[in-house]
């Protein structure tokens, strides 16, 4: 120690030594198996991502905001569609609920990383590559337009459209082959969320205990090991159908586009399942915690939570109504639709108990969850209509069925992250979000959003079809759209209000402490950010709220829990 | 609490714990599958260039963890945590009756809504005729109306059309309106057992309003031309002399007791000694002059 050279500040030697030091930090990142930084990779892709496909959505609202506009082509404006569809479902809403719960769910359960730790890494890099080269597509080759080849299908990518006589270039293929290997690693990542926690729990930490989020993430990983095996089967057939000359989905020559249309829909309708369901996991852990009271109905929350999993897989083809199936096929689907409202209305109703008589207090994640409750009754509402055969008839492909999706993907799931990340953004970095910028985020995103997608639903029923480049000044749309970009823009405004919030506060942030939130689960048990090794020593517990127990010893819950 | 923080730092002095070993090699086979596929869409040379990764990412990995896994040793650092509630007071709800819902002990046959239906039928007769003489000179206009729209041939019937007798608008009158006076009853009495107070608020002025003000926002959507025709007041006082009627039919009728109020093992119908009266033929006897 005595003989250590110190480089003075501002030499070579320093340089160099700094140099050295962040190569080290970056390879450190490179090859971590740690479920905390690889959360973190899996987050901030994620947020990369929303803000790509925030600015192709802007794009799409400048070019609808007036009649007769040009301000994309008609071949960018088709690609941007796609790109936002697939950007959002697969890049950010996959890639953001399995990154926090690789963040959260070791830690929430008393364990020291995921079951599988290295096919954790090769998940995560696999998904991330997977979304690099479906972005490369846009410089990967000149394309048929002079844009690029990235896919411009739509991201239902229906048959016969994406087969090669009507799609000759590789903007299908990009579509396809990226899909599959991030599907790959969306695979591992659900089988090592449901091994962690189901052989991974601390001592005391029965099934019963286990906080809602982690069974939320264990139902969703159920499904998504469901969902996604017949969509990158589909995928692989599109594949042959393209290089090597199978016709699948080849109508004239003896394929079936519907039968495209099943495997698509058989994945597309849970998918959203499997992206809400880790938000109600979010709502679960943020609303007692914010409304001071155990959550209610736990037993009929975890039921909700399988029974929506398991009817969500019985409902895939009432987005085919229009196709022309039959009355029993038409009814069984409606009947099928139907079903959903109940679990899903058990745990509307049990957060509303919840959060009856609680002491409430309107923290900004507190905020994203109470707008969640209502903006998803409404997008529950809306699916109610579009699940009766006739309804859907008149407003199938029109705007009513994307104000729909946006008011469940958008006012729905997104709200639940954005809670998310107000809540436990002082866990990953030992620093507080500010409140006040939360707040103008908050109250932004939530005037755009009512804005932008309660007007959606008008312009729908006035007729105006999904996907469309352009309109006709006369058709009576023009004021409507045009609010509808606006309200774009105020969303616009309140994400960048958000991205400045995480960087302002990640330098400059209030500390937060272990526990900021006087919180009940175990991840608030550890120092903020946690070690490499989460727990000392191994937790015990003895009721589903851990911490409540360490903090009222007189009044424990293992006294009342039954 | 402060048993957590003791044990937080009493186990960092030289305390060290083992965690998987840092690799490289996942990243490596994850951009070799993924350069694998890309050269579908872009040349050969990448796909070949993936496979050789995919190889070495496969070496590489079985490497780590055969025939040991290894492990990387991350020494336990001390770090106060504090778990205390700054909230000392807790309340916790004493469970009592009032917490639980309640039912009620008795109320009116479901039956009685049936017959309080056909009774505010007949009523509501009354008023929708009187309309039809006042404003429109004919007891066939409300009649016609209800009938012709039921069958929608009348699309561009005039007002004097409408107003003369059509024997076969009269009896799709006379069959959508009884069957749709019962099926209402019947929806009244099934609902009397959640508001079992007072059938004639409900019946009489609850229902009507809802159900006119709900029939008024959606009959221009549902039938546009019925949606013209129907002068929404007369209406709305024929709903409120059905639904009058019928809670006043309701609420002459014998109230009969609910099984709320029975044990959960005798609503299942499960005969258990103990909780219910045994069958006269079954079981010991029960007291001295059955003996």
């Amino acid at each position: 120690m005595a003989d250590r050279t110190l480089p003075i500040p501002g030499s070579l030697d320093a340089t160099r030594l700094r140099d050295a030091a962040l190569l080290e930090w970056l390879h450190s990142w490179v090859v971590t198996v740690d479920h905390k930084k690889l959360g973190i990779l899996y987050v901030l892709y994620a947020v990369f991502f929303l803000l790509v496909a925030g600015t192709e959505a802007m794009c799409i609202r400048i070019q609808l905001v007036v009649p007769n506009n040009h301000f994309l082509s008609p071949e960018l404006f088709n690609e941007f569609f796609t790109m936002h569809g697939t950007t959002m479902v697969f890049l950010v809403g996959m890639t953001i609920i399995f990154g926090i719960g690789n963040y959260l769910v070791p830690l929430m359960i008393g364990a020291r990383d995921m079951a599988f730790p290295r096919l954790n890494a090769f998940s995560f890099w696999l998904s991330a590559s997977g979304g690099l080269f479906l972005y490369f597509s846009f410089i990967g080759g000149f394309g048929l337009y002079g844009m690029g080849s990235a896919p411009d299908i739509t991201w239902w990518a229906y048959a016969p459209l994406t087969e090669k006589p009507f799609t000759p270039g590789h903007n299908t293929d990009y579509w396809a082959l990226s899909l599959i290997v991030m599907g790959f690693g969306t695979l591992g990542a659900a089988i090592n969320t449901i091994a962690t926690a189901f052989s991974m729990r601390c001592k005391g930490m029965t099934l019963m205990r286990m906080p809602l989020f982690v069974w939320l993430m264990v139902v969703t990983s159920g499904l998504t090991l469901i969902t996604i095996t017949p969509l990158t089967a589909a995928q692989i057939m599109l594949v042959i159908d393209r290089y090597l000359g199978a016709h699948f989905f080849d109508a004239q020559a003896g394929g079936a586009p519907i039968v495209w249309m099943h495997f698509f829909w058989i994945f597309g309708h849970p998918e959203v399942y499997v992206l809400i369901l880790p938000a109600f996991g979010i709502a679960s852990e943020v609303i007692p915690v914010f409304s001071r009271k155990a959550i209610f109905g736990y037993p009929a929350m975890v039921a909700a939570s399988v029974g929506i999993a398991f009817v969500s897989t019985t409902v895939w083809a009432h987005h085919m109504f229009t196709v022309g199936m039959t009355s029993v096929g038409n009814t069984f689907f409606v009947l099928s639709t139907m079903m959903v409202g109940i679990p899903t209305g058990i745990k509307i109703f049990n957060w509303i108990a919840t959060m009856w008589g609680g002491k409430i207090r309107f923290a900004t994640p507190m905020l994203f969850c109470t707008a969640f409750l209502f903006q998803f009754l409404c997008a529950g509402l809306t699916g109610i209509m579009l699940g009766v055969a006739p309804w859907n008839w008149q407003l199938h492909n029109s705007y009513f069925v994307i104000a729909h999706f946006h008011y469940t993907l958008t006012g729905s799931f997104l709200f639940c992250i954005f809670a998310a990340f107000y809540y436990w953004y002082p866990k990953v970095t030992g620093r507080m979000l500010s409140e006040k910028l939360g707040k103008w985020h908050f109250w932004l995103f939530f005037i755009g959003f009512h804005l932008t997608f309660d007007t959606m639903h008008f312009v729908g029923m006035l007729g105006m079809p999904r996907s469309i480049y352009t309109y006709e000044a006369d058709r009576g749309w023009s004021t409507l759209n045009f609010w509808i970009s606006m309200g774009g823009l105020i969303q616009a405004i309140a994400v960048l209000i958000f991205a400045w919030n995480l960087i302002r506060s990640y330098l400059d942030g209030k500390e937060a402490g272990n526990d900021p939130w006087d919180a009940w689960t175990l991840e608030w048990s550890v120092p903020s950010p946690p070690p490499a090794y989460n727990f000392a020593d191994d937790p015990v517990v003895r009721s589903r709220r851990p911490l409540w127990d360490l903090k009222h010893p007189d009044d424990p819950d293992w006294k009342y829990e039954q | 609490m402060a048993e957590t923080i003791d044990r937080e730092t009493e186990h960092a002095q030289d305390r060290r714990i083992q965690l998987p070993a840092p690799t490289a090699w996942p990243i490596v086979l994850a951009f070799g599958c993924t350069l694998a596929a890309a050269g579908l869409v872009t040349s050969a040379g990448f796909s070949i260039l993936g496979g050789v990764l995919m190889f070495a990412g496969c070496v590489g990995w079985i490497r780590q963890v055969l025939p040991h896994e290894q492990h990387e040793a991350v020494p336990v650092t001390a770090r106060a945590v504090t778990i205390a509630s700054r909230r000392a007071l807790v309340e916790r709800i004493r469970l009592g009756p009032e917490h639980r819902a309640h039912f009620p002990v008795e109320t009116y046959p479901v039956t009685s809504g049936i017959k309080g239906g056909i009774a505010g039928g007949f009523a509501m007769i009354v008023p929708a005729l009187t309309y039809g003489l006042i404003k429109q000179h004919s007891i066939w206009y409300p009649v016609n109306l209800l009938g012709g729209a039921g069958v929608a041939v009348w699309t561009n019937s005039t007002p004097a059309q409408i107003a003369t007798f059509h024997w076969t608008w009269l009896l799709i009158a006379i069959l959508i309106h009884s069957v749709t006076c019962v099926l209402i009853g019947l929806l009244y009495g099934a609902m009397l057992p959640m508001l079992p107070r007072h059938p004639v608020v409900l019946g009489g002025i609850l229902a009507p309003v809802l159900w006119t003000g709900i029939l008024h926002s959606f009959m221009g959507v549902i039938n546009p031309i019925l949606a013209d025709h129907i002068d929404w007041g007369w209406f709305l006082v024929s709903q409120v002399v059905y639904g009058v009627t019928a809670g006043i039919v309701v609420s002459r009728q014998e109230r009969i007791p609910t099984s709320q109020s029975l044990p959960f093992i005798e609503r299942l119908g499960i005969e258990a000694p103990g909780l219910m009266d045994s069958r006269p033929d079954a079981g010991p006897p029960r007291n001295k002059e059955e003996r």
